[in-house]
């Protein structure tokens, strides 16, 4: 398949450059949730370096390319780091499936389960992931792109969001899970209010989705599921404790919260009002729980025996299980 | 005495994990067999104890819907759970208790009853930590070093 692809690849490549290239290198990278990706190096007047996301027939998350592609063209030269974009295409005669080309942007991405993985540039790294984000969170995106992102909202945007992620997990659920239930219930019981301003959301904004090199973030990636609504939900997502989960206090194994809160609101201009963002970071777990039994339906019903969608199931949502419990218990006591 | 199906899966994950990922040069596919070998380590570590915990929580839910609800307790007493030992019907039994569970609770919810509400949590908890694997999360860095 991968010796198949190439080679259509470097034909297509010299075919839309006009030039003439040799293929260096053609790898794939493991664990892209949504598209299968390749690193590949290719060498015409010069040595370039790109990455492939080609669609899947069965993935993580089921997103549109076109989205993840107008995310990016919205930030291109912008205080937010994303890849230039080179191409896209739907048409699956050229490579098989719909594609997506970028260049390469230097750097390194980490597993969002590895504590210490910053180390020892966690404080500078966790000053511009937070401000990074704030950035996206006031960012006034392109009219046409805004109407696109924002063709599936409807009022309220919270509504929209949760609504979705409970027909995925009702849809795809193998047994009834008691604490996702009552999670979801305390959810749509008590809804946050409308944000001021909508705001384009990121939508998987979490540690191990952005490349560093050094002390340096150089790129934010994974857009596949950016959309228009309410910039808590990046916030809540991000500060998730399943992505510092050895040390829930330093959110991302970068900061700790207060302080990355803090770098937030300065970077959006926005107050956090406390109250509405635990009704984010209770919908983060539940979205969450969404996508990590989308996995395991996946996995489950043969579709895609990717060891991710296995382990997706088995610890992540274990622990997104436990988050919801916390808060519960939290709304509960005395 | 023949060896455990759980000393058998424990050394598979680390042959996988130590001697056959190493040898494979691609590395998404390296990767890969990296990550069958540690989730085989974690399905090693639970074999033991997946039916009797799975068991154990049916009696658990039993307990709380008497002591919690109003459910009829015919309703209950059709859910034998002592008449069973076979994996597959005792799950099978765990889906309609954990139904079960999820409307009584719901129920308490919507009455405000908070004892009822903080017990039914206490039980979520008990069954969490009966079933959850995260802990073994460790395990997972083996094939990323």
């Amino acid at each position: 398949m991968s010796e198949e692809l190439s080679s259509k690849f470097i034909s297509y490549y010299s075919s839309f450059s006009n030039k003439d290239y040799s293929l260096v290198s053609f790898e794939r990278i493991f664990g892209g949730a949504s598209r299968e990706t390749y690193k590949i190096e290719v060498k015409g007047d010069t040595v370039e370096r790109l990455i492939l996301r080609v669609t899947q027939d069965s993935s993580l998350i089921e997103t549109e390319q076109e989205t993840e592609y107008l995310a990016y063209s919205a930030f291109q030269n912008s205080a937010v780091p994303v890849p230039d974009l080179l191409d896209m295409s739907e048409d699956k005669n050229i490579l098989g499936a719909p594609f997506m080309l970028m260049k390469e942007l230097k750097g390194e991405a980490a597993s969002p389960f590895t504590p210490g993985v910053y180390s020892p540039n966690e404080k500078k790294l966790g000053y511009q992931f937070w401000s990074i984000l704030g950035e996206i969170a006031k960012k006034d995106i392109n009219k046409d792109i805004f109407e696109i992102l924002a063709e599936e909202l409807s009022s309220p945007s919270w509504k929209n969001e949760l609504d979705k992620w409970v027909k995925v997990i009702h849809e795809d659920s193998i047994s009834i899970e008691p604490i996702l239930e009552a999670g979801i219930r305390t959810l749509y019981r008590n809804p946050p209010k409308e944000p001021e301003r909508l705001s384009i959301v990121h939508g998987d904004y979490r540690s191990g989705n952005f490349l560093f090199l050094n002390d340096q973030i150089t790129g934010i990636l994974d857009w596949e599921m950016a959309h228009i609504g309410n910039p808590l939900e990046d916030l809540g997502w991000a500060l998730s404790p399943i992505w510092s989960w050895q040390d829930r206090k330093r959110p991302g194994y970068l900061i700790q919260k207060e302080e990355a809160l803090k770098v937030w609101e300065s970077s959006s201009n926005i107050k956090v009002d406390p109250v509405e963002l635990k009704w984010w970071e209770l919908f983060a777990a539940v979205k969450g729980m969404a996508i990590w039994i989308s996995a395991g339906n996946e996995f489950k019903s043969g579709k895609n025996i990717d060891p991710i969608n296995l382990f997706s199931a088995w610890i992540p949502g274990d622990i997104h299980l436990e988050v919801i419990l916390d808060i519960l218990e939290d709304n509960n006591e005395a | 005495m023949k060896p455990d199906i759980n000393e058998a899966l424990l050394n598979a994950a680390q042959e996988i994990i130590g001697r056959f990922s190493p040898l494979i040069e691609d590395e998404y596919e390296r990767s890969r067999l990296g990550s069958w070998g540690a989730l085989i380590l974690i399905s090693a570590m639970k074999f033991n104890d997946a039916g009797s915990a799975l068991y154990k929580e049916n009696e658990d839910i039993v307990l709380w819907l008497r002591d919690y609800t109003n459910l009829d307790s015919e309703e209950l007493t059709n859910l034998d759970i002592k008449a069973y030992q076979d994996v597959s019907t005792v799950d099978k039994i765990n889906q309609e208790l954990r139904e079960l569970l999820n409307r009584e609770f719901m129920a308490l919810e919507d009455s405000g009853d908070k004892v009822g509400i903080r017990s039914g949590l206490v039980l979520m908890r008990t069954m969490h930590q009966r079933r959850k694997v995260s802990d073994l999360i460790g395990l997972l860095q083996v094939p990323e070093d």
